[in-house]
């Protein structure tokens, strides 16, 4: 291909001799066209941010080091440059997309400010025409009232606005090549749509050639043009996007397509006994501190919300961030204290009980927390951590240890992990693990706040399919937060849409995905990345 | 990645520093086997110079300086370590109940810490011994009472970084209590930030200790490295010795903590020391 922007040629990068193998990337080849999107996709672990690294001189030397190969980039090797020469053409010629923008800003300067930076670096212009280029990028990302946003702090700005900014800092110097690194794996369903169709948009407006690295297929069917899937390091398959979708050849891609989480709605068992989980009308309001002159601001997070859940079923809260779900949760566990309202679990009250007073109900509900590196204490061993739960509630050390070895072969790990401590487990693994310790008081109603969603989509899939299967074995009914309309799909019979603290929607998940009533329920089910092509995959 | 042990014994500097401090502990644990006499007995001429009878010579009034030194080495090794623990012990008491409760407890705490940490640290240790009269004991409890705040301080900063965590809030939704999960989930996760600074503190008790010990206002009829040098300083001309080698000794050992505690501190956070 001669009008190729970017060539890497067997490209290797080494890793320190103390990990678990040789070469983050070994030998890998590929191109990148003008104005071509060519995404990578693989788990965590599979080397693709290390490869996007690897072609900025981004890489954590001296530990990490490319080790072979030739990347090429108009007409030359970039590997060969020097330091001064890489900066030059970071930021100019190839821009980057991190996934977190909160981090990728500096918090303490005006964003307006920082894409400014960017061309004053770069650029010979003058102020004025740079406040005006400014503008003008500002503008191209779709943000409204430019001026008042380039005034703005990235707190003040949401997480997709901030994306937006971050997109028109990479915008700032027409460069040749983007390279995106899961940018949309830390925002919602709807703000990821909106996103992707941006810059879907922008690289057609300005011809720029894109490296998305991902580990969604769903977004690979929204944006790729070309496909390139990666394992331990190396290029398993790669071709035109409709090719690899929807015939793929290597099994690993055809494992990756099968963990897409499908739009199959479950249906619903018919029960006409009395509801596990009431609540009523709850409330509750957030006060953040007023202070130098600054007037409290309130936000009802929750706001009049009734539902119920049936027993063995289980119940999709889903909505965006900031839309309640988490603090509707939070209120039910008693994390949070309502100021109103009534939440009853199988006939009794538990809203406005103490702490204390709380406790002997800890053994009809627990929780499943979202993150699973920060909800496992680093320093207790993994028996220890799944035994709190029934030590507490009066089950000797002996045989709460004994239940943790059997807990552990249920949800697929070895009995002998409860010697062992958090930090020697993958992700999927440590979620495992928060799931053996919600069921370890073998409660009746499991919360879980986005149990998967920081989980890559086929650890996801195993851990979802683990989740069902504990659900038929332990009777138990769920209560399942989460932004994924896809996720929300798999495991629930019922859907519940929440916005701005309202539940504006409620039915069974057949009847929302055929017949959404409430607008903002079409325009989540729109956002679904890559929903035509799970659609034809049926 | 490479274990904890090591990162930390491999680190050179750390090596030096642990092979400094195994002798000074060693000499201060065994100091009546290697230097049976009292240490304010008159073993031989006064002014004797070093390598002579004597390895390191002797004092004004003839007493070994070697046998001072081993001595001295147990008191204030002694001193500094008990006024350590004392004030990691009680640091981190009020630094974990301020940070756990927040609110109106953390601001009376941390007002009352600032209250203390606002007094210049050894003029205050001056007037307490002034006070509470010069003693080993009284020593210890000086020296703890000047150096809690910053204990304190580094505690409730991690118990607050701690306890946003999800495992804080798994445990609340297991149904523990707050005592138990300030000591089994919050504390042990607060652990290496409060050794290194625990083990920093060392140094600087030693630092006050000799001080205190040169102004007349150590322990009695208790030989330590300070007190060597307060009565030597007067032949500072004529005797180099007196005030010289009592002063290496603290030097090196103060420094030898100081590479420790960098070593832990590296080896406890590899993350900040390479990448």
């Amino acid at each position: 291909m001669s009008d190729s922007v970017l060539a890497i040629e067997n490209l290797v990068v080494a890793l320190p001799a103390w990990s678990d193998r040789k070469h983050a990337v070994s030998n890998v080849s590929l191109e990148i066209g003008t104005k071509e999107i060519v995404c990578v996709v693989g788990e965590s672990g599979s080397g693709k941010s290390i490869m996007g690294k690897a072609i900025l001189g981004l890489l954590p030397r001296p530990h990490v080091r490319t080790a072979g190969g030739r990347i090429m980039f108009e007409g030359r090797d970039l590997l060969s440059l020097s330091d001064e020469e890489m900066r030059k053409l970071r930021g100019g010629r190839i821009a980057m997309i991190f996934q977190e923008p909160m981090t990728a800003l500096n918090p303490l300067m005006k964003v307006g400010r920082q894409i400014d930076e960017v061309l004053e670096v770069h650029t010979d212009l003058n102020p004025a025409a740079r406040r005006a280029r400014v503008l003008e990028l500002v503008n191209d990302v779709h943000l409204p009232d430019p001026e008042r946003m380039i005034a703005s702090y990235p707190h003040q700005l949401s997480g997709g606005q901030r994306q937006r900014i971050v997109i028109a800092m990479a915008l700032a110097l027409e460069p040749a090549l983007i390279i995106a690194d899961e940018p949309t794996t830390a925002l919602d369903v709807t703000t990821q749509a909106q996103i992707l169709h941006l810059m879907k948009e922008l690289q057609r407006a300005h011809g720029t050639s894109v490296l998305f690295i991902t580990h969604d297929f769903g977004v690979v069917a929204e944006i790729a043009d070309r496909v390139a899937v990666m394992r331990h390091g190396e290029i398993v398959e790669a071709g035109p996007a409709d090719h690899v979708l929807r015939d793929p050849k290597a099994d690993y891609t055809k494992a990756l397509v099968a963990a897409v989480p499908g739009l199959k709605p479950r249906l619903k068992d018919a029960q006409a006994q009395p509801p596990l989980l009431v609540v009523r009308d709850l409330e509750k309001t957030y006060v953040s501190a007023g202070g130098f002159g600054a007037a409290a601001r309130r936000v009802k997070a929750v706001n009049k919300v009734s539902l119920d859940l049936g027993r063995q079923s289980s119940l999709a809260l889903v909505g965006e961030s900031g839309s309640g779900k988490s603090t509707l949760a939070r209120c039910i566990i008693g994390l949070e204290t309502p100021e109103s309202g009534e939440i009853l679990i199988d006939g009794a009250r538990i809203s406005g009980l103490s702490r204390d007073q709380l406790r002997p109900y800890r053994r009809q509900m627990q929780m499943v927390f979202q993150d699973p590196f920060a909800s496992l204490n680093p320093r207790q061993r993994v028996g220890d951590i799944i035994a709190i739960g029934p030590m507490i509630q009066g089950v000797a050390r002996e045989q709460a240890l004994a239940e943790a070895r059997e807990l552990l072969s249920l949800v697929g790990l070895k009995p002998e992990a409860v010697d062992r401590y958090p930090h020697e487990f993958s992700g999927g693994q440590r979620q495992r693990i928060g799931i053996a310790r919600a069921l370890a008081v073998k409660p009746k109603l499991i919360v879980a706040d986005e149990p998967v969603s920081a989980l890559d989509v086929s650890v996801q899939k195993q851990v979802l399919e683990l989740l069902n299967a504990l659900r038929q074995t332990f009777g138990l009914s769920m209560l399942f937060i989460t932004h994924d309309l896809r996720v929300a799909a798999t495991v629930c019979e019922d859907i519940a849409i929440m916005q701005r603290g309202e539940i504006v929607e409620r039915g069974p998940t057949a009847r929302i995905f055929a017949d959404p009533q409430h607008p903002y329920t079409k325009s989540l089910l729109d956002a679904v990345p890559g929903k035509e092509w799970i659609s034809s995959l049926g | 990645m490479k274990s904890f042990w090591n990162r930390f014994l491999g680190n050179p500097r750390v090596l030096i520093g642990m092979i400094w401090l195994a002798v000074v502990v060693l000499v201060a644990l065994f100091a009546n086997l290697l230097a049976p006499r009292d240490p304010f007995a008159i073993a031989g001429v006064p002014f004797m110079r070093p390598g002579g009878a004597f390895l390191l010579g002797t004092d004004s009034l003839g007493r070994d300086v070697m046998a001072g030194l081993m001595h001295g080495a147990r008191t204030t090794l002694l001193i500094a370590v008990l006024s350590t623990l004392a004030a990691v012990a009680f640091g981190t008491l009020v630094g974990a109940v301020a940070g756990y409760y927040g609110g109106l407890v953390d601001d009376i705490l941390m007002r009352t810490t600032e209250f203390f940490q606002t007094i210049p640290s050894f003029l205050f240790a001056i007037v307490l011994i002034a006070v509470l009269s010069p003693s080993a004991i009284n020593l210890v409890i000086a020296i703890s009472v000047v150096s809690w705040p910053p204990i304190t301080r580094v505690v409730r900063a991690e118990v607050l970084s701690v306890k946003s965590r999800e495992f804080v809030q798994a445990a609340v939704v297991a149904g523990q209590r707050d005592s138990a999960i300030l000591l089994t989930q919050v504390l042990p996760n607060t652990l290496s930030p409060l050794i290194v600074t625990g083990s920093l503190l060392v140094a600087t008790a030693i630092l006050i200790e000799s001080a205190l010990s040169f102004l007349g206002l150590g322990a009695p009829n208790q030989m330590s490295w300070g007190f060597m040098i307060g009565a030597g300083r007067s032949f500072l001309r004529d005797a180099w010795w007196l005030v010289t080698v009592p002063g290496i000794a603290i030097l090196l050992t103060v420094l030898s903590i100081n590479l420790v505690g960098e070593g832990l501190n590296d080896a406890l956070n590899p993350r900040l020391a390479d990448l």
